[in-house]
């Protein structure tokens, strides 16, 4: 084994093992080297003094923050090497260099400062060769600087072998440590050049050699120190410089856990302690002088970089993060996971904060998601998913996730809350909801304010289920059910406003219309510009048929909400009533305006990832209009591309003149419709509020699921920094808007405009069941009896439930005299709306014409009733969501 | 209000008035010397009612419009007082409402939103990819990446906007209003390191009040003023906690938390994902070591010297062992370099010397009676490495492992000690979820022979080949081991990416590789 090698090749062989940390093998090999004839007897003892000094320093690694020991027994021997070797002074240059270098370290080991600073000033270390060195020695003048450095700072500050000034003194020490770091990165890069060519040619082992390369105590300080003296300091840039220096040496596999480590205190200080305007680019020189009280702007392009860098500092931090995953369970590696999971949460904690502020959910969300391998019972990392999923509009998933946090922590009120959140609103998952609801009721030692939020999800819960509910008596228990909750939490919370609405609107729409304005007006009292309070409000006065005052209401509302369409639908429905149809018109081509001016602002980026909002949009209503039922045909729109289309209606609109000069050609200029990003935070994403406002549906047939479905992929996909009103997506509001439009030409018995209006909506959504209601009415208005039943019965296939079509359909099956039919279609609107006055009273007119005059007679005065009490548009038109 | 403050106040307003176009530079920096100009417009503006606040919102706007940064941060300082001013006259519904602060206020947002050429001005930044080389890696360093649907849909910047464009707004309404005062936080924001520490308490106390006004705890905090409820929106709170998370690493720690918790609780009650998200991602972040450091109120950030090296324990599974393990059992394309295998270095091998005695509680899976083919690997790795090294540490270790090995071998595939044994059995918890099919049992332990064959250098290729073949135990390197006779013995069915990775490097060298690292342990590669 121990075969004779020739003198060089020993020699070689020592430089290796000293480049690659090897001291336990140095001994074998000095006693080889020693046995040889040739003058290296200092060498040895240089040798040997090196490798105990190192081996020892493996053994007591020196902890950060701590002084070194004293003497020990060991380090005597190391002395005592070293001495030898330095006393002869027969040792070559270099290596008397190298013994100075090692002594110094000893000293400075030992805790005597003073001699470590004696030992190094022997040595010129600024003019040590670095380029050609062998690789050890580049470790061994990073360590002396970093030593040199250390005691430098050890020791007070009037020290003979320094200048006195105290500036000077530390410009000394941070030079000291930044060479120190620079020739330590020098040095990783040589030291994994050797390998790699090790590789090649000699070492086909890396695995000994690569486990080895820990950055011992003084690298690490000469790394670290630098720009921890100059944060201290309050030297951010400097500091940053450093930092971004240390960032771009070339990475080598050794620096990677330094290059995280960095990159994550870089984030760190620029979320912390920089902001848009004092941040530079890294490509740039730095201010002059410390950003803080710097005059420094930087150029816009800078700017834009700057907000670029950041994420870049994490995204490489991610990946670094995910490498170190500890997925084991295993109890032993608890440590390690508890390490590891500290650090992983901390990047995702800081990218949390950086995307957060800019709003990017959707990929926070993403990167979240890769998080998850961290996550095993680990409640934050559970609950900032769940949050992400929620912020990206991500619902179905984000309830999911919320379980598995109120099981980690069932006694937050706070993550069931949120999960009924998400089933009442986008998610219409009442069942769900109720449960959720019920946990935080159920959490009895809570403060009030949450109780009540609790009673509050609850009370909503039941008032959408009573929507929902098919049976009379099913939805009588859930309006019960419902103002019960309501009371409770307007009891709890007195001060909250959401509680008093809440419980008046549940009164309205179980037409207890007295009661509910009472406590609308309480509702009022405490938040003065609620938008769904006055809308309440203005439709309360109307169900008690005082039009002028819901009028002045809506237009009060109308002034601190200028933008709201709901609010606008109200105000068209009570114009026609109250001041004739011209000015209801003149409501509509506001909206248009209103409509254009909201959306038409050109989105200019990506949002997101990928393709533009507006792409998706587009092609999503593409989508829509070549999704058509069989028998669906019109032979206008089905020949002609839906923008000629458009035209010709805009043409014969205008050439019928829409009271004035309707100039809606100029809103549909671009061909896509380009809108911003103003969307709908509440996604609504069931008939109910979405595409029928006029009329409490939820759609049942697969038909209208799809084109739910498809319009609640574009709202998710839609960012959510949306305003809080108008509740809609830019598109059905807009058909909306026409629809309105349509509704107050027939009105005025104008079937020609009315159709216009409706093909404009019909463009939009050729498949929605209020768009073919509209048809049916405008053919009922042109005479063409044949031709309504057909569109309502299209309507209904789309949606069953849809009641106005229902009534209609009724009424044109008495005309045709086909009584029990009509009867059969009446009975089931009345099932659905029992409210609905003008169904009771067409049924009561087939009753009557079948000769059934006592139930007719019943269904009049129902319907007689009604009306006293119903309001220009169904209350449930106001969203109910937490 | 003391006449000196009202006499102050004058005389700034009549100063600027004054300026030529050329001295507005100079008189920017002079503002700085003015000590108690600064804390008399904050009592102009608390006091809604003075004769001044016209006057000064007028020149606070003047020198917002001036376009020297300087003047325009001296506005901004003030910007949480005027909207807390703002917010609490129109809560209280006021009918002296201060016009001139909304002037103000809306004068600031609608010069913010366009650029210089008058066109509306987008905010947007880029998000970086890995798969680009940037000043700070290349990314063949980081390591090979999958080449998915998903990576080439990330590959190369995308720039997101994240404000913008707005609506020039004439007036306030409840619409508008947190549109509007959302984006001047974010201009606040954007300046946040020019504040003074007085604005930013003020941002901390704005954000305190607008979150608990009308709430229970408004008694906690005993805070007497206004008693109705705010409404706010997420973004706007968003705003505040991205100007709050400044204030607390800068100085303002106590004023800082409290407002976050402020605000959280206001999030929690109104159900704001984003709020939340973010408060809660601070608050993870910051608890413990930065706040501590900050207690001198000092506006510094502290860095800490970390240590660098790696910490996990080589025997723990971690991600990229998993990775690694997938990529074989699929025999996909090896798209990953040995490099990022190797990188796991470990300090501590105490863990895996000490295994399982105390926490011997019975691992959840136990598969591998000896009569199945499973069995987890045996620290292949970690024996493997040793090279040339005879640490005493790695003697004992052998010794404990080996002690009992010899009659264990003739008993056929139990050739472990109890220890290992558990430890490796907890392993295989781990993967069992992708248990060995038979017909991959086989191919695998032809693996293994050819990884043995070159990591046992003193045997032959013969040798190895016989290795290879069936559960024959290797002799070691009599001069590395301490006794011959002490044998290792892993099972190997299950790789670990490590072992499976140093397959690839070069099969050639282990010619080579005789002469030199005398290397220690053995290993037995039973089959089925």
């Amino acid at each position: 084994m121990a075969a004779r090698r020739s003198g060089s090749r020993l020699e070689g062989e020592i430089e290796r093992c000293r480049g690659e940390n090897q001291w336990e093998r140095i001994p074998e090999l000095v006693k080889q080297l020693v046995a040889k004839p040739l003058q290296l007897d200092d060498l040895s003892e240089l040798l040997l003094g090196e490798a105990k000094l190192q081996q020892y320093l493996k053994e007591n690694p020196i902890k950060q923050g701590s002084s070194p020991r004293g003497q020990r027994p060991r380090l005597a021997e190391v002395r005592k090497h070293l001495t030898a070797a330095l006393e002869r002074g027969n040792l070559k240059p270099d290596y008397q260099q190298e013994a100075t270098l090692l002594m110094g370290k000893l000293c400075y080991v030992e805790g005597d400062y003073r001699e470590a600073l004696n030992h190094y000033s022997r040595v010129n270390l600024d003019e040590m060769q670095l380029v050609g060195a062998p690789v050890y020695r580049l470790s061994m003048i990073a360590e002396a600087y970093a030593t040199r450095g250390l005691c430098l700072e050890k020791l007070p500050a009037a020290s003979p072998s320094l200048s006195s000034r105290p500036a000077d003194r530390d410009q000394e020490i941070l030079t000291c440590y930044e060479k120190s770091g620079d020739i330590a990165l020098l040095y990783l890069q040589e030291v994994e050049k050797a390998l790699s060519a090790g590789l090649q040619n000699r070492s086909p082992k890396p695995g000994p050699v690569s486990q080895d390369q820990e950055l011992g105590y003084f690298l690490e300080t000469g790394l670290q120190r630098a720009h921890v003296i100059h944060f201290k300091n309050g030297n951010l840039t400097r500091g940053v410089g450093r930092f971004r220096e240390i960032l771009r040496a070339v990475e080598t596999r050794t620096t990677q856990n330094l290059r995280m480590t960095i990159a994550r205190q870089l984030a760190e200080i620029l979320l912390r302690g920089m902001c848009e305007q004092s941040y530079w680019s890294p490509l740039e020189d730095p201010p002059p002088q410390s950003p803080l009280d710097d005059p420094h702007c930087p150029t816009r392009s800078s700017r834009d970089y700057a907000l670029s860098r950041r994420p870049r500092v994490y995204s490489g931090e991610k990946y670094d993060a995910n490498r170190d995953a500890v997925l084991s369970r295993i109890p032993e590696h608890n440590a390690d996971r508890v390490i590891s999971l500290q650090s992983a949460s901390v990047v995702y904690d800081l990218l949390t904060i950086a995307l957060g502020r800019r709003g990017q959910y959707e990929m926070l969300s993403e990167c979240l998601e890769r998080a998850m391998k961290f996550a095993f019972e680990e409640f934050h990392l559970w609950y900032q998913l769940a949050l992400s999923l929620m912020a990206a509009g991500k619902s179905a998933r984000a309830v999911k996730v919320l379980k598995e946090c109120i099981r980690l922590k069932p006694d937050d009120a706070t993550i069931p809350l949120l999960a009924v959140k998400l089933c009442i609103g986008n998610l219409h998952w009442l069942e769900e909801g109720e449960r959720f609801a019920k946990m935080v009721v159920d959490m009895e030692d809570k403060a009030p304010e949450f109780r009540a939020k609790g009673h509050l999800a609850l009370g909503l819960v039941y008032s959408l289920k009573a929507t929902d509910a098919s049976l009379r008596g099913l939805q009588e228990e859930y309006q019960r059910k419902a103002l019960g909750a309501f009371q409770r939490a307007q009891s709890l919370s007195p001060t909250d406003h959401l509680a008093a609405f809440y419980l008046a609107l549940q009164l309205a729409v179980s037409r207890q219309i007295p009661e509910a304005l009472g406590y609308v007006r309480q509702a009022l009292q405490l938040q003065g510009d609620d938008v769904h309070s006055l809308h309440l409000l203005a439709l309360l006065l109307s169900a008690q048929k005082h039009y002028h005052d819901a009028l002045n209401i809506i237009e009060m509302a109308l002034s601190e909400y200028p933008e709201n369409f709901m609010l606008l639908f109200t105000k068209v429905k009570l114009e026609t009533l109250c001041r004739g149809p011209e000015e209801a018109l003149l409501t509509c081509k506001h909206m248009l305006q209103i409509w254009k001016s909201c959306y038409n602002l050109t989105n200019p980026s990506d949002s997101g990832r990928g393709s533009s909002l507006l792409d998706r949009a587009i092609a999503d209503r593409r989508q829509l209009n070549t999704m058509t039922l069989p028998d669906f045909s019109d032979p206008e729109t089905g020949t002609v591309s839906t923008h000629t289309v458009r035209d010709s209606r805009i043409r014969s609109v205008c050439s019928t003149g829409l009271r004035g000069s309707f100039l809606i050609s100029d809103l549909f200029r671009p061909a896509g419709h380009a809108f911003c990003d103003h969307f709908p935070r509440r996604r609504p994403s069931t008939a109910s509020n979405t595409l029928c406002m006029v009329c409490s549906v939820h759609a049942t047939s697969i038909a209208a699921s799809r084109v739910e479905q498809a319009l609640s992929e574009v709202a998710s996909s839609l960012q959510s920094s949306a305003p809080k009103q108008g509740p809609l997506h830019p598109w059905m509001t807009l058909a909306q808007i026409w629809l309105h439009a349509a509704e107050v030409y027939i009105g005025m018995l104008k079937p020609a405009e009315a159709l216009a209006c409706t093909l404009e909506a019909a463009s939009l959504f050729p498949l929605s069941h209020n768009v073919l209601f509209m048809k049916g009415q405008v053919a009922e208005l042109r005479g063409n009896t044949e031709e309504a039943k057909r569109w309502y019965e299209e309507a209904l296939s789309i949606s069953p439930t849809h009641v106005k079509s229902m009534q209609r359909l009724g009424l044109i099956l008495h005309q045709l005299q086909r009584y029990s039919l009509a009867e059969k279609v009446l009975r089931d609107a009345v099932q659905v709306s029992s409210t609905a006055h003008s169904v009771w009273n067409s049924l009561g007119e087939v009753l009557q014409a079948q000769g059934n005059h006592a139930a007719a007679t019943e269904c009049f005065l129902t319907a007689l009733e009604l009306e006293a009490s119903s309001p220009v548009l169904p209350f449930t038109v106001i969203p109910r969501t937490l | 209000m003391l006449a000196m403050d009202q006499g102050v106040v004058e005389e700034w307003l009549s100063e600027f008035k004054t300026l030529p176009e050329t001295a507005i530079s100079s008189y920017a920096s002079s503002l700085k010397e003015k000590g108690s100009l600064v804390p008399a417009l904050y009592k102009v503006i608390r006091e809604n009612y003075s004769d001044l606040l016209e006057p000064v919102c007028h020149q606070l706007f003047e020198f917002y419009r001036s376009g020297e940064p300087r003047l325009q941060r001296f506005t901004l300082q003030f910007l949480p007082e005027l909207v807390w001013s703002y917010l609490s006259v129109s809560a209280g519904r006021d009918p002296h409402c201060s016009g001139c602060i909304e002037a103000l206020l809306l004068g600031i947002y609608n010069l913010e939103i366009v650029d210089k050429d008058g066109q509306s001005r987008v905010l947007s930044f880029t998000v970086p990819s890995l798969s680009k080389p940037s000043v700070y890696h290349e990314p063949s360093a980081i390591g090979s990446m999958a080449l998915t649907e998903g990576a080439l849909a990330n590959h190369g910047l995308s720039r997101v906007v994240y404000s913008g464009p707005h609506l020039q707004r004439e007036t306030f309404t409840a619409q508008n209003r947190f549109e509007v005062l959302t984006f001047l936080l974010l201009c606040y924001n954007a300046a946040l390191s020019y504040m003074t520490s007085s604005s930013l308490q003020s941002l901390c106390r704005l954000s305190s009040r607008v979150s608990i006004c009308g709430y229970p705890r408004q008694q906690v905090r005993r805070y007497k003023g206004i008693n109705s409820r705010m409404m706010v929106t997420s973004e706007f709170l968003v705003q505040l906690i991205t100007g709050i998370h400044f204030a607390l690493c800068n100085g303002e720690s106590e004023l800082g938390s409290k407002a976050l918790d402020d605000v959280l609780y206001r999030a929690q009650l109104e159900l704001y994902p984003e709020a939340l998200l973010v408060g809660n991602a601070i608050k993870s972040s910051l608890c413990g070591a930065a706040l501590k450091s900050n207690k001198e109120g000092t506006r510094s950030i502290q860095v800490e010297i970390t240590p660098t090296s790696s910490r996990i324990s080589r025997n723990a599974v971690t991600s990229l062992s998993i990775r690694g393990h997938r990529w074989k059992r699929h025999d996909a394309v090896d798209l990953g370099s040995p490099d990022e295998l190797m990188e796991i270095s470990e300090v501590d091998e105490g863990i895996c010397t000490q295994p399982s005695a105390q926490g011997g509680s019975p691992p959840t899976i136990v598969v591998s009676n000896a009569t199945t083919a499973v069995s987890g690997k045996l620290m292949g790795k970690g024996l493997r490495r040793l090279g040339g090294s005879r640490s005493s540490k790695e003697k004992e270790k052998e010794k404990e492992g080996g002690a009992d090995q010899p009659s264990r071998k003739q008993s056929g595939n139990r050739a472990m000690s109890e220890n290992l044994e558990l430890l490796s059995l907890k392993r295989l918890t781990l993967t069992s979820s992708q248990s060995v099919p038979k017909a991959g049992t086989l191919s695998l332990s032809r693996t293994a022979s050819a990884v043995f064959s070159r990591s046992f250098e003193q045997v032959s290729n013969a040798l190895a080949a016989a290795a290879g073949a069936q559960q024959q135990p290797v002799p070691s390197n009599p001069v590395a081991s301490p006794t011959p006779n002490h044998h290792h013995f892993s099972r190997e069915n299950r790789y670990s990416a490590c072992s499976l990775q140093e397959e690839h490097l070069s099969p050639i060298q282990h010619h080579q590789q005789q002469q030199r690292s005398p290397s220690i342990s053995l290993h037995l590669a039973p089959d089925v």
